[in-house]
């Protein structure tokens, strides 16, 4: 099912807006993630589309149905929580019944589908426990089944992973993108780690204090940022960001006051930043900003160096067979891609 | 050898004298029950009766007072009690916990604040409204009072209250109705404090001693603490039939505990985990 938002505002109270003017749309059967820092209004957007919310302004479209004033259980959606929210005094076949206990399914049928969703989602062997009894992942595995039983237009799932463990994270976002493949439902998926965005999304809505900084797929966002915010965080490591000014068509590095090299057009004066991905810094000993090695560790083919430039530092991956030492003087020379100028109030993006 | 400390022996002896202490009344009662009228006044007393099968005190006692219909009065007005005020308790916890209607606060607020009258200063009006309605010496006398209670709503409130949102917009998005909700998941997700709560209520009930006196004076509606103040009073003052007359008052109430101890520990304990 097609989602379409349209200028979509909530306003909590006199000078609170968590979600301001927000406008997309989500393609059928696609897995969308809703991204940003804490606090920016993504539980929010996602409480609006499940309809425990209403929004203040704006529309939201099911396929070509209005449903911004619909009551949850009309809308046709399945909810997974942060906390799992299954009932404790149930056994997992009896959660995963539950939804359609309520639309008053037969029982053999209702078990039947419990069954199929259970194997799916691989707790099969765990139909006739209790939720205490079983680990975090299998926990979400059971609300993911629930979620699904009933076979939702739209899956939403709130931070479904930030209780687990980082290891169990890694297999359960795999198998939610596996589960979502698999029914092809449309998905919309909540998370504040940038990792877990980028390794699972179809695309990408990138958000902040409320509003829509840019909606992509994961590798456009990461290649191409919109602004400054969505440049600084994708990205591990984070993107290295220097403060600049333009002189004579090139960015003048302020804290090292050395020349980068970067040409761009722009008005003489002009007070930007100048960004950076680590990978796309490189060993050039012509190039004219200069730093000294701070450290390095190897990593494979590649070491990532610390370098220090002027009062600040940034890292770069270099070629490991390269000798360096700290307090070396290095120059750093730019590959064409992940290299970024900013303006330095607006947060638009120049190159 | 393992060895035991000090500490643990003296905590042990402490422990046995208390339960010693506890246990006696009932040992006393219970035995005395059996004794003959100077059995239970020779000096030095016996610990044991000399015949378990004298039963002729239970035998006087149910021959000059109904303490059978004393009985069924008492479980009729127990369990009326508790099924009712367990009812209305779930009802209105789950209105406060759980619904968002005007005024909430302030209304709760105001119910708490009730709990601060004692009931002693609630027997005249009740008395008043009981013998307004014509109810005055009926067994609705006994049980309207108690239909609700503030407490138990207070207690089974919180626990609803540490219950997370998030299971009930899961089902609310499941279009799950309020009522469903209530009786599929709250109530029995609820069980150790409900129980708790209907076990503290059955023996309150069980014991109340004031208001069954105030507001009833025949015998056909008395209860069994009543009936055995009744017995004393017009049975004269023999101990070991007393004895007789109050272990069939105490035995029921001992049972129910002791079967239901496992919830009664369960619920405390929970409680206490959540503190
Ligand atoms: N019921 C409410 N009343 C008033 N303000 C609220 C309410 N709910 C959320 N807010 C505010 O709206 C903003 C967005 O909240 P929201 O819960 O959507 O953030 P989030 O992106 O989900 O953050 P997190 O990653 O921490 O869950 C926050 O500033 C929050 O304080
Ligand atoms: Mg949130």
């Amino acid at each position: 099912m097609r989602v379409r938002l349209e200028n979509i505002t909530k306003q909590f109270n006199k000078d609170t807006k968590a979600v301001n003017n927000f406008s997309a749309v989500i393609e059928s059967g696609e897995l969308v993630t809703l991204l940003g820092p804490s606090g920016c209004g993504k539980s929010t957007m996602l409480n609006m589309l499940s309809g425990i919310l209403i929004p203040t302004e704006g529309k939201i479209y099911f396929d070509d149905d209005d449903v911004t004033e619909m009551p949850s259980d009309q809308r046709g959606i399945g909810l997974v929580f942060q906390n799992y929210a299954l009932y404790p005094h149930m056994t997992v076949l009896e959660n995963i019944c539950f939804p359609l206990e309520i639309k008053k399914v037969p029982k053999a049928e209702r078990i039947a589908r419990a069954t199929e969703m259970a194997k799916l989602v691989h707790v099969d062997m765990l139909l006739d426990r209790k939720p205490g009894q079983l680990s975090g992942g299998q926990q979400q595995r059971v609300a993911i089944a629930r979620a699904l039983v009933k076979q939702p237009r739209l899956l939403l799932l709130d931070e479904p992973l930030s209780n687990l463990d980082a290891r169990l994270r890694i297999e359960m976002r795999e198998e939610i993108r596996r589960i979502q493949q698999e029914t092809k439902v449309t998905a919309i998926f909540v998370t504040h780690d940038q990792e877990e965005a980028m390794s699972i999304s179809d695309h990408i809505i990138l958000m902040k204090d409320g509003f829509l900084q840019q909606f992509d797929e994961p590798q456009v966002l990461y290649d191409s940022p919109a602004n400054c915010f969505t440049a600084d965080f994708l990205g591990n490591p984070p993107i290295n960001k220097m403060e600049g000014v333009v002189r004579n068509g090139e960015v003048y590095v302020t804290d090292a006051n050395l020349p980068s090299g970067v040409k761009i057009d722009l008005p003489e004066g002009k007070e930007v930043y100048l960004s950076f991905r680590a990978e796309s810094a490189e060993y050039n000993p012509e190039a004219s900003l200069k730093g000294t090695v701070i450290m390095t560790s190897v990593m494979g083919k590649e070491k990532i160096t610390s370098i220090k430039l002027g009062n600040m530092e940034v890292r770069a991956y270099m070629d490991a067979k390269l000798t360096l030492k700290s307090g070396q003087e290095i120059g750093i020379g730019f590959k064409d891609t992940g290299v970024f100028v900013f303006d330095r109030e607006t947060g638009e993006r120049y190159l | 050898m393992k060895k035991i400390k000090f500490s643990t022996v003296l905590l042990y002896l402490v422990l046995f004298f208390g339960a010693l202490i506890m246990i006696f009344p009932f040992y006393w009662m219970i035995t005395g029950a059996f004794k003959t009228g100077t059995e239970i006044v020779q000096m030095p007393p016996t610990m044991l009766p000399n015949s378990f099968t004298n039963l002729d005190n239970f035998k006087f006692a149910f021959q000059t007072a109904p303490f059978v219909t004393y009985f069924i009065n008492s479980v009729e007005m127990m369990i009326a009690c508790v099924v009712l005020c367990g009812v209305t308790t779930i009802l209105t916890a789950f209105a406060f916990s759980r619904l968002r209607f005007p005024g909430r606060n302030l209304i709760f607020s105001c119910l708490l604040a009730l709990m601060m009258v004692p009931f002693e200063m609630l027997v005249i009006t009740n008395y008043r409204t009981i013998v307004g309605w014509h109810l005055h010496d009926t067994k609705w006398a006994l049980i309207l009072p108690f239909t609700t209670s503030i407490f138990y709503t207070y207690i089974l409130k919180g626990f609803f209250d540490s219950i997370p949102e998030s299971l009930y917009q899961a089902a609310k998005v499941d279009g799950c109705s309020d009522w469903k909700y209530l009786w599929r998941v709250m109530v029995p997700m609820s069980k150790p404090s409900l129980v708790t709560i209907m076990l503290l209520n059955a023996i309150a009930t069980w014991n109340s001693f004031m208001w069954p006196m105030i507001a009833t004076n025949s015998k056909e509606v008395r209860t069994l603490p009543f009936g055995l103040y009744a017995f004393i009073s017009e049975g004269g003052a023999k101990n070991e039939r007393m004895m007789a007359a109050a272990t069939v008052v105490v035995l029921p109430m001992i049972i129910v505990f002791l079967v239901a101890r496992k919830y009664i520990v369960n619920g405390v304990a929970r409680g206490g985990l959540k503190g």
